[in-house]
Formats: structure tokens, sequence, C-alpha cells
């Protein structure tokens, strides 16, 4: 689903980001991106949505090599990644069914598909109440649980998430595994940077460590350590 | 189907930044009038000089000896030449008549004259007095024309000499000027539109990230941002519109009823400053929220 082929990013004028990382994430996946901050995890996932190019290096994404990627086909390549962000990153102006439709609209789905898919997600997450609120109005963990539905309405192959836990309390986060948990179990590979011990090891997936930009360990049902 | 979703995304945004579309909405009607202002002076002082350079025109002076066909012979031809644009034969009795008329009052003097010495002559009018010159330049050798013999240039060709080249010099600079100073206005409401475009596009910068990185391609996230713009820009320009031509009437035709001497009514095309200044606007408007968005798309 992923391959990082010795890839490197250096910020100008010479920071690090990543260095020399190769990294394999099978289809179906669920793995964690552990490490202090800095260490290089928001700049690994940057670099799958391709906001930004390596500086060596090539990535695989679903089969396709970024660097080969024209710029007009960004778009439609971020249509197959989830993302669920820190800060949820909801359109403000939007209410809750809307921020999950424009995700659909982006694509070009018809209105009706819209008006059917929008509820179901709003109700898998547990806002089946609330889709007429606008972000300002609901709690973190109910803003994030928007931003899980808006990820994954599309059904995407992969998920990813950038400290989806970091602004959510022990209980609220819990309940954001368990929703990245079943989109796991649907078949969705998932990618989870997060520096929350707790959380990884009672997960027991795969655990990939970074430091200072490196991959210091990666380990199948590994613990945060 | 798109459409509707771009124009409802646009209007909401319209709505829900009220205080940013009223700003972009009054700098494009405050731009747009003061152009329009700009353009209403223009157009008037450029109907104050063409009437000036029509005032310009070649007398040709026929001597007394010229039978009939000659002069009829002469006047075709000076309707031949391309650049004519107008051409007036003033017979021996008209101009008696016109003198009489320029005396006024003074009359008697006209009774001392035995019979009527005064010469046919033909008006000329041109199509651009830029040319007076050079077409009064060809009467200067004709047999039929009444100079006095030796004098140079020949006094039977009248055009203005020198008095007509200031004039087309001074209007030229004017118009010019003008021209320049409209085109100044232009680059200033671009830019002043533009800036306030960007500031309210700088606000919701965090949005169009989110809107990247959903997957929107740059089109998706420009249509309702345009949409938006030609909305303000319609709207400012039309309430400028309104502004200029209430002025242009209470205002300027007043001036013009005072200065008849100098102004006519009806030297601004009305319908083509309301079709310019609401075009402009439109654009501006348009224009200004794309190119504003363009740093933002690069994500």
């Amino acid at each position: 689903m992923i391959t990082f082929d010795h890839v490197s990013k250096i910020y100008e004028p010479d920071i690090v980001g990543l260095e020399d990382v190769s990294v394999h994430i099978e289809r179906g996946e669920f793995a964690f991106l552990v490490g202090h901050s800095g260490s290089g995890k928001s700049t690994f996932i940057r670099l799958l949505l391709k906001e930004f190019e390596p500086t060596e290096g090539t990535i695989t994404v679903a089969g396709r090599n970024l660097q080969r990627m024209r710029r007009s086909t960004i778009p439609y390549h971020r249509r197959n990644i989830g993302c669920v962000f820190q800060d949820f990153k909801l359109l403000p102006n939007k209410n809750v069914a809307e921020n999950v439709a424009y995700a659909l609209r982006v694509t070009g789905q018809p209105g009706r598909v819209i008006r059917r898919k929008v509820p179901e997600i709003l109700q898998l997450v547990g806002l089946g109440d609330k889709m007429y609120k606008m972000p300002d109005e609901l709690s973190a963990g109910e803003q994030q649980r928007v931003s899980v539905a808006r990820a994954f309405v599309n059904h995407p192959s992969l998920l990813v998430a950038d400290e989806p836990t970091g602004n959510l309390d022990p209980d609220t986060s819990v309940g954001i595994m368990q929703l990245l948990y079943r989109i796991n179990r649907a078949g969705t590979t998932v990618l989870m940077a997060t520096h929350d011990r707790e959380m990884v090891d009672k997960m027991r997936k795969r655990v990939i460590a970074l430091k200072d930009g490196r991959v210091v360990r990666d380990e199948d049902k590994g613990l945060y350590r | 189907m798109k459409f509707r979703f771009f124009l409802s995304e646009a209007m909401n945004s319209l709505v829900r930044n009220w205080v940013m579309s009223v700003a972009a909405m009054v700098t494009i009607l405050v731009s747009m009038f003061v152009l329009g202002l700009g353009l209403i002076i223009f157009f008037n002082f450029q109907d104050v000089i063409s009437d000036l350079r029509n005032k310009l025109e070649i007398e040709v002076y026929i001597k007394s000896t010229a039978s009939q066909e000659e002069i009829d012979a002469l006047g075709d031809e000076i309707r031949a030449m391309p650049e004519v644009k107008r051409v007036y034969f003033v017979s021996k009795e008209e101009a008696l008549e016109r003198l009489r008329k320029s005396l006024k009052g003074n009359e008697d003097v006209l009774d001392a004259l035995s019979g009527n010495p005064l010469p046919p002559s033909y008006e000329i009018t041109l199509k651009d007095p830029a040319q007076i010159e050079e077409v009064a330049s060809r009467f200067f050798d004709n047999p039929l024309v009444d100079n006095t013999p030796g004098s140079d240039p020949p006094d039977g060709v009248k055009y203005g000499g020198e008095t007509s080249k200031r004039v087309l010099r001074v209007t030229t600079i004017f118009l010019i000027g003008g021209a320049g100073f409209v085109v100044l206005l232009v680059l200033a409401s671009v830019l002043l539109v533009s800036n306030t475009i960007r500031l309210s596009i700088f606000a919701r910068r965090r949005e169009v990230e989110i809107m990247r990185l959903v997957g929107a391609t740059n089109w998706f996230i420009r249509w309702p941002f345009v949409i938006e713009g030609v909305v303000t820009g319609i709207a400012g320009a039309a309430g400028a519109t309104i502004l200029v031509l209430l002025t242009n009437k209470f205002l300027v035709d007043k001036v013009i009823k005072n200065m008849t001497f100098l102004f006519s009514a009806g030297a601004v095309p009305v319908f083509k400053l309301t079709l310019f200044l609401i075009l402009s606007g439109t654009l501006l408007g348009a224009l200004g929220s794309a190119l504003a968005l363009r740093r933002f798309l690069k994500i």
C-alpha cells in the first residue's frame, strides 16, 4: 500500500525532516508511527499526501509513484486517502453534514448519493442527531468524529491520521480509536502518527518508531516503549 | 447541477463573510465611481477639443475674373479629395451679407463702397484637422485663387497657419494627458480592488487549505470564489454607475447650462459608460478573486 524507498527530506536550509527512511506497509495493515515531536512523523504524512516533494528517494502509494504524478492529478490522489488531523480541519462555515458532504462533492457525486451517504456515515460515528450543528457547537471529540466521517465517507483504501487523539481526553480518545479500528477491520489500511503511549500499548499493532528523522524500530504487535 | 452548488457556495460565503463582502463591494464602488467621474471629465474635454478642432477650416478665395464653370470645376475637385469632410461655397452676395451682419449698427460703412468688392470663396472642413496645412498648400499655386501678387505664403488661402498648429498641439497634449489620467485611474482601481479581495481571501486561507487536502481540484475551489467576485463586482459597479449618472445629470448638466459656449450637453455616451463601468467592475471582481486565490492553491 505504502512504500518509502530510501526517502530523505531536508527542509531549507538544512533541517532534517526524514533521513534515509525505507518502510513498507501492506494493504489492510494497521500501523502506528511513533516518536517525539520533531521526529519526522508529520513529514512522513505530508509526503504521503504530496504536500511537498522528498529531497531524495521514491514514495509509492497504492501502486503509484508520487514523483511521477503530475500536479493536476494530486487532488485525485488525495481522494484515495482519508485524512484525520489533530486540529480536525473542519470547514468552519459549514455544518456537520455539509462538511462530510464536501468530500463527496469534490468527487462529483450526485446529490441523491450525498443525501443517502452522509446520514449513514454520521450514524456510524454516532453523530446522527448532530447533522445540522456547526463545528464550533460541538465538543472536541465530536469534531474529531466528524473529521473521521469525512475521511471515510469516500471509502478510501488508505486512512492517515496525524495525532488524531492529541487534543482529546483519554475517554474520548478511546472512542476515536475504536472508530479507526473498525475502519481497519473493514479492509482499509490505517496509518496513525501518535505519541499516545497508552493507546499504542493497548492496541498491540505494528509500531514504526522515528527518531531525528530515522526509523529506529519497526516491529509487529509492538509497544510504544 | 455543479453550477448550482458553486452558486450556493458563493452566496453562502457572501452572507457568512458579509463584512468582507461589503468591504470589497464598497471598494469596487468607490474606485468605479472615481473612474466614472474621470471618464465624464475626459469625455467633456474631448468634446470641447473636437469642437475646437472642427472650427479649423480652410478658406479658398477665388478671383473675381473666374467664370462660373471654373468655380464649379474647382468645387468638384475639392469634393473629390479624400481628406475633405465638407465643402461650402460662399458667393459674393453671401460674403457681403455676412460682413453686413458682423458690422451690425455700422452698416452705413458699406454704403461708401461702390458695388461688391468681396471675392467668392470655398470653406473646407477636413476629416482630420491635422492635415490642414498639407491640404491648404495644394491651392497655393492654383491660378483661380485670389492671391495678392508676391505674397508668401499666398494670402488667397487662409487656414490659420501658426494658430491652427498651436491649437492642434495643445489639444493633442490635452487628449494624451486625459487618456493617461484615465489609465492611471484604472490602474489604481485594479490595485485597490485586488488588495481588498486578497485580504478577504487571506482570512479564509485555512478553508482553502482544507479543501485541497480533501481532494478538491483547483477549479472546484476557484469557481465559488470567482462567482463571489462577479456578484460583488456587479453590485459595486451598479452602485457606482448610478452615482456617476446622477452626478452627470445634476452637477455637470448645471455647469454645461452655464457654459454653453464651452461645453455641449450629451458629450457623455451614457450607454457606453454604463456598459464599461459594469463590465470592468465584474471583470475586476472575478479576476481579483482568481488571482488572489492563486498563491493559496499551491499546497
